[in-house]
């Protein structure tokens, strides 16, 4: 199984109980919060680490992208890879992803991952996502749109990566007279596409459909296997057989070099859990985003949200798994063994994790966990 | 004529439709929130036209229209009902984005109306203040803000005192997708239809609620100013919803501006 870093880029710089004030920290805490100075240092100190964790071994890299929110200032996935694909060497640049839907031009979203690709020497691996309620609101986009834009936007986006141009698009949502793009992937035919899941069956049918490597996030493991399962019936519709590398898996983890540390330093997850996903159903889930059965679904994934959850019960559900080196790999191998996935993604920065702590884990991770992990499968 | 269910086809669209009263065709098109049906301030109007209140496509129990884009695309629709519907040169009256629908289908064919009432309608950029976002804001506070007084609906026992029931939850979610999908951006109003409006010579009618928390009522002088045959009539103490809010009043005031001679 191969282990990936992830760090949202959060910007926890101002005082909670100001956040507090607001019905949601994202779209509604106001920007007079955002801390210049603080932020110009932190975007250095996240780059630090992505490079440190290039170096400690990691498969990959995991790239993400929000607006309007302290959670994740990173505001550019295709930006941040393009940095990375100059400063490392090994790892895959897992992006995950780019917000398909909100996009108005897939055809800069080609030629932008097409470059990061080509710099990397190869190293892309491109996910889409349908993106949040919030980038919905960020982009003004009808929500009602999105799984449509979706996929038309994903087509062009192959589209302009595997058939010569010129060629004309005239689709639903996208209009193109003259689409012909002078920077294509060194990959081919094109890098592999990853796509995340939390609630919609028709992801992960159409994912399945596709042979694309799919990943839940942060949900229970019997709603993991739900949802694999529904990959499995979109891959067999289409003659496909799965194995562990089409699925991942993404949950947070942290270690230390004691447990005590270790377990403290998890706390800062709990943030990603409860206050950054407050807010009204509508900031989340605007009209017509999701379809009945995904909301259905929905609902049934998440009986309880995660924000009702303790730390302990975080822990304990394997949300957040925090640790000695050998304890996360057992517990790592623990997910391994219930999900049977290839991948697993580590959110392995949040809130106010300090640099320090957050290289010892990465470090530690290499040393130690990313070995014992590597016959795992 | 009691009021009674019919299924209009239009392009395709099943239309449910309810049709009653006597007298001259008049066209009725809801708001946002879906058909209420024939209310107190209907059934007035009922004792002299014919109320046609058909349920927009994509809303309540009519057909889907996933290939709308927009308001003007409903009006164009609405146009063809009145054909198919043989109502001849019907007044139309309408409320909110009913109201936006019978200002676009005027402004596209104003010889195809009789009169028109708009009753807070969408349509334009205010010239102050905001038209209130109903997706963003969480539906309490939309209820919360859509009437005055509670207290002073009349019908209020009637329809609202009941909680809904799952198929009738499942229904305000489709109204809300389709509103959604017609009224997304610009939100709430086509930058284009100011320019269109001094085409609509038909006597119109337009109703504000003083006290209106959706639509604000600046809206309704500019709509008076760019409709070359319009009055204006706010009426105090009422929110964005007057055929409810205030059915007694609101009935008598169409009923007097259709009673008047019909110059087109």
């Amino acid at each position: 199984m191969k282990l990936y870093y992830f760090s949202e880029m959060p910007h926890h710089e101002f005082p909670d109980e100001e956040g507090d004030k607001y019905p949601s920290l994202r779209l509604e805490l106001p920007n007079r919060f955002f801390d210049r100075q603080k932020a110009a240092a932190n975007y250095r100190r996240y780059l630090d680490e992505y490079e440190h964790a290039d170096r400690a071994g990691f498969a990959g890299l995991m790239i993400n992208e929000h607006h309007s929110t302290p959670s994740c200032v990173n505001v550019g996935a295709n930006m941040t890879a393009a940095i990375l694909a100059r400063t490392t060497k090994r790892a895959k640049l897992l992006l995950l992803g780019n917000i398909l839907p909100i996009e108005d031009n897939p055809v800069r979203m080609a030629e932008q991952i097409a470059m990061a690709d080509l710099i990397s020497e190869g190293r892309v691996l491109s996910g889409f996502v349908r993106g949040v309620g919030v980038e919905t609101w960020w982009a003004n986009a009808n929500p009602v749109h999105n799984r449509e834009r979706f996929e038309e936007c994903h087509d062009l986006i192959l589209k302009c990566w595997t058939e010569p141009g010129p060629f004309r698009w005239e689709g639903r949502h996208y209009h193109f007279r003259h689409v012909n793009p002078w920077c294509l992937p060194l990959q081919k035919p094109h890098p592999p596409i990853w796509v995340p899941g939390t609630a919609s069956p028709e992801t992960a049918v159409w994912a399945g459909r596709l042979g694309y490597t799919y990943v839940p996030f942060l949900v229970p493991f019997d709603i993991a296997r739900e949802l694999f399962d529904f990959y499995r019936q979109g891959a067999a519709e289409a003659g496909r057989t799965v194995t562990a590398d089409n699925l991942g898996f993404l949950i947070c983890a942290v270690t230390a070099d004691t447990k005590a540390k270790a377990l403290e330093a998890g706390r800062h997850f709990v943030w990603r859990m409860g206050p950054t996903l407050r807010g009204p159903v509508e900031y989340f889930s605007p009209p017509g985003m999701r379809s009945r059965a995904g909301s259905q679904f929905a609902l049934k994934a998440r009986p309880r949200s995660l924000a009702t959850m303790g730390y302990e019960e975080l822990v304990a559900e394997h949300f957040i798994i925090a640790g000695t080196p050998d304890e996360v790999a057992d517990r790592f191998a623990h997910v391994q063994r219930q999900l049977g996935v290839g991948h697993l993604l580590l959110e392995a920065q949040e809130s106010r994790m300090d640099h320090p702590t957050t290289m010892r884990s990465i470090e530690l991770m290499g040393a130690k966990v990313i070995p014992a992990l590597a016959g795992v499968s | 004529m009691k009021p009674h269910e019919q299924t209009i086809s239009v392009g395709g669209v099943d239309v449910q439709t309810w049709v009653g009263g006597q007298g001259e065709p008049l066209l009725v098109l809801h708001g946002a929130g879906g058909s209420r049906g024939f209310t107190r301030a209907f059934r007035l109007l009922a004792e002299r036209y014919t109320v046609w209140m058909p349920t927009h496509p994509g809303f309540g129990g009519s057909g889907d229209a996933d290939w709308m884009e927009g308001i003007d695309d409903l009006a164009r629709f609405y146009l063809w009902f009145i054909d198919v519907a043989r109502l001849g040169r019907p007044h139309v009256l309408g409320h909110s984005i009913g109201g936006w629908t019978a200002a676009e289908m005027a402004a596209m064919s104003p010889g195809a109306l009789g009169r028109l009432i708009l009753v807070a309608p969408a349509g334009l950029k205010p010239e102050r203040g905001e038209i209130f976002d109903i997706f963003y804001h969480p539906l309490a506070t939309v209820r919360e803000r859509t009437m005055h007084d509670p207290a002073s609906v009349p019908e209020w026992p009637e329809l609202f005192s009941t909680p809904p029931t799952p198929a009738e939850l499942e229904i305000a979610a489709r109204n809300r997708e389709m509103t959604a999908r017609l009224t997304w951006k610009p939100y709430m109003h086509n930058p284009r239809l100011p320019h269109f409006l001094p085409r609509v010579t038909n006597p119109a009618l337009v109703v504000w609620g003083r006290e209106d928390r959706i639509v604000p009522v600046v809206c309704g002088e500019q709509y008076r100013r760019l409709l070359p045959d319009a009055t204006l009539h706010v009426l105090e103490r009422c929110g964005h919803v007057p055929p409810v809010e205030q059915p007694d009043a609101f009935a008598r005031l169409v009923l007097e501006f259709l009673g008047g001679p019909v110059t087109r």
